[in-house]
Formats: structure tokens, C-alpha cells, sequence
């Protein structure tokens, strides 16, 4: 379990239009410590919907445009932590386990798939969310892992798979499922159990928030009761990645 | 008859539409009647061993595998939900 600390750590995978503004509510409680975990550079196309960035931030390290926008809203420095690289197979189960929840808003399967066997195996627990076009999904995994991303998706969808940067995402969708997933992170942080167990589902055109419940898969091979994934093995996230 | 809410990535083979609707006494029923309308919904729902891996679908709330499966049977007016996975934001 981790340590007891002054302030709860959570580890922000992702920095993009999901991590921007659950950074932003989470940075407003100043008992947080925020690891923010990100290599990529902002892009124009990036300003509709990662709302920490401006016109100046492009071509820049979203990392340091990031943490200085959080500054400049009045956040102490000595609150954020800069992890300079993506989640990767050699450092995820040491970073996950040096905080006390992660919040996973990455935009492809082999790091939410990492980010979840990390969490798991670290007895952490995540808050997973995702979104294209209209629809976003998130959801919060208990520290015992169960019912643990891989009990909704298994394994890595084979080939390519349409992502943000193909079919296009709306900001305020992005917006919302961001404050969903800040929202769970607290609920987490706070010891309410009943943020587990639900998956979340926003569809945008209607304005519609399902909700329903996530159930374990008996033969999970995370969080099942006999696991075939016991460590970290880079070539389980072999498909092609691209930037948190 | 059942209601299919189609979800954004496989809405390509459903013309846009977000939902559709199609009878059948089972969510394979349906699935199968959805094929000739909307050719390819099928294999990008289902594989050999049933309900792709990637691919959770739902009537009403409950995800049909602690249901009976493709085998699930349905009424009139049941909406089937297809959650797949996504990455993106």
C-alpha cells in the first residue's frame, strides 16, 4: 500500500484532451501532488480541446506548457511533478507505484492496456477514461484490480484502430469526460467505494450519461483468480503507439 | 422490435445513423438480421469464438455475458448497447 503522506500523489498519463482538464479541478486541491506524465509536443490541432495550451505553447513540450499554466492559475510548483517521458514498459510499475492513484487518459491501447496491468499489478488503483468524435467512456478500477480494465477489453485490439487523431474529437466531450474522470479520482482519493464497478458511457449529440455496471470476467487473465499477466512484458504492447 | 445503438467507430457501416432497428427473439438473431442490412457489423462484433474481445454489448444494462450470451433473448422494445473499446481525447 502506499506510504502515508501529506499530500495524495496521482499520476496524470496523458496530457491531452482528457488530462487538461481533470488537471485543471484536480490542480484546485492543494492536498494533491500531480505527476504529470507526457512526451509529446503541443500541436495546433490540439488547442480546440487541450485546454491548458495557447497559441504561443505550439511546437513546445506539453509538459513544461502545462506546468506552466498551472502556475500561472496560482498552483504551487512544489505540487507538480514532471515525469518527461510517455508510460512505458521499463518505468510504468515504478511510477505507478510511488503514488497513490493514476489517472490513465491516454489516446492509444497499448498504453491504457500498460497503464491497467500496472495499476493492477502495483495495487493502485486507475481511472481509465476515452474518447472519440461524440462518445467518451471512463471508469475507476479498485486497488484489488477487480472488475480491472481487462475484464471489459481483454487485450489490445489487433490492428489499427480509429483514435482521435483519425475520426476527430469534440472538445466538450473531452471536457466532460475529463471532470468525470477528476470527479471519480476524488471519490477514490476519498475512500468511496462506490466509485468502482461502473462503467460510464457520455454521448455527446445527446446529451445522454449511462451508466452500468462493469462485472469481473472469471477467466480475467489480470485480475482473475489465475493470472496469466504477472509482470510487465513489452512485447504485450507491441501495437503502434502514438502520442498521449 | 430492437433497438441498436450503433456506437461512433462502426457507424461507417450504418450510414451515420447512431441507431438502427431490427427484430429478432436473440441478440444473435439480431446481429445476423443487421448483417443484410448493414453489411461487415458482424465481423466487426463477433469472431469465431463469439463476441470479439474488444467488444461488450449490453441489453439494457447488462452486458450479455453474465446474460446468455449471443444466446440472450429479447422483447419487444430491448435497446442493444455495443460498447467497444476506445482510445482517444
Amino acid at each position: 500500500m502506499a506510504e502515508t503522506r501529506a499530500r495524495k500523489r496521482v499520476l496524470i498519463v496523458g496530457l491531452g484532451g482528457l488530462g487538461c482538464p481533470a488537471l485543471s479541478v484536480l490542480a484546485r486541491e492543494s492536498e494533491l501532488e500531480l505527476w504529470l506524465c507526457d512526451d509529446d509536443v503541443v500541436e495546433l490541432s490540439n488547442l480546440h480541446r487541450q485546454t491548458l495550451y495557447r497559441d504561443a505553447d505550439v511546437g513546445h513540450d506539453k509538459l513544461e506548457a502545462a506546468q506552466q499554466a498551472l502556475i500561472l492559475g496560482g498552483v504551487a510548483p512544489a505540487r507538480l511533478v514532471a515525469v518527461r517521458s510517455r508510460l512505458l514498459p521499463e518505468n510504468a510499475r515504478q511510477l505507478v507505484s510511488q503514488v497513490d492513484l493514476v489517472l490513465e487518459g491516454a489516446d492509444n491501447f497499448a498504453t491504457k492496456f500498460l497503464a491497467a496491468d500496472a495499476a493492477h499489478l502495483e495495487a493502485r488503483p486507475i481511472v481509465h477514461g476515452a474518447a472519440v468524435r461524440w462518445v467518451a467512456t471512463a471508469w475507476a478500477v479498485s486497488a484489488g484490480g477487480a472488475p480491472c480494465y481487462r475484464c471489459l477489453f481483454e487485450d489490445v485490439p489487433p490492428g489499427a484502430q480509429q483514435g482521435c487523431s483519425e475520426a476527430g474529437v469534440m472538445g466538450p466531450v473531452v471536457g466532460f469526460c475529463g471532470a468525470l474522470m477528476a470527479d471519480l479520482a476524488l471519490r477514490v482519493l476519498s475512500g468511496d467505494g462506490s466509485a468502482f464497478a461502473s462503467l460510464y458511457t457520455y454521448d455527446g449529440q445527446r446529451d445522454h450519461l449511462r451508466q452500468v455496471a462493469a462485472r469481473g470476467r472469471a477467466d480475467c487473465a489480470l485480475c482473475g483468480p489465475s493470472p496469466s499477466i504477472t509482470d510487465i512484458l513489452e512485447a504485450r504492447y507491441c501495437t503502434p503507439s502514438c502520442a498521449a | 422490435m430492437i433497438t441498436v445503438r450503433i456506437p461512433t467507430p462502426l457507424r461507417s457501416l450504418t450510414g451515420g445513423e447512431e441507431q438502427v432497428q431490427a427484430p429478432g427473439e436473440t441478440v444473435k438473431a439480431v446481429i445476423e438480421t443487421l448483417e443484410q442490412k448493414h453489411p461487415g457489423l458482424r465481423d466487426r462484433l463477433l469472431d469465431d469464438k463469439g463476441v470479439r474481445r474488444f467488444v461488450n454489448i449490453y441489453v439494457g444494462d447488462e452486458d450479455i455475458r453474465f446474460l446468455d450470451g449471443l444466446e440472450t433473448k429479447l422483447k419487444a422494445g430491448d435497446e442493444i448497447s455495443i460498447v467497444p473499446a476506445i482510445a482517444g481525447g
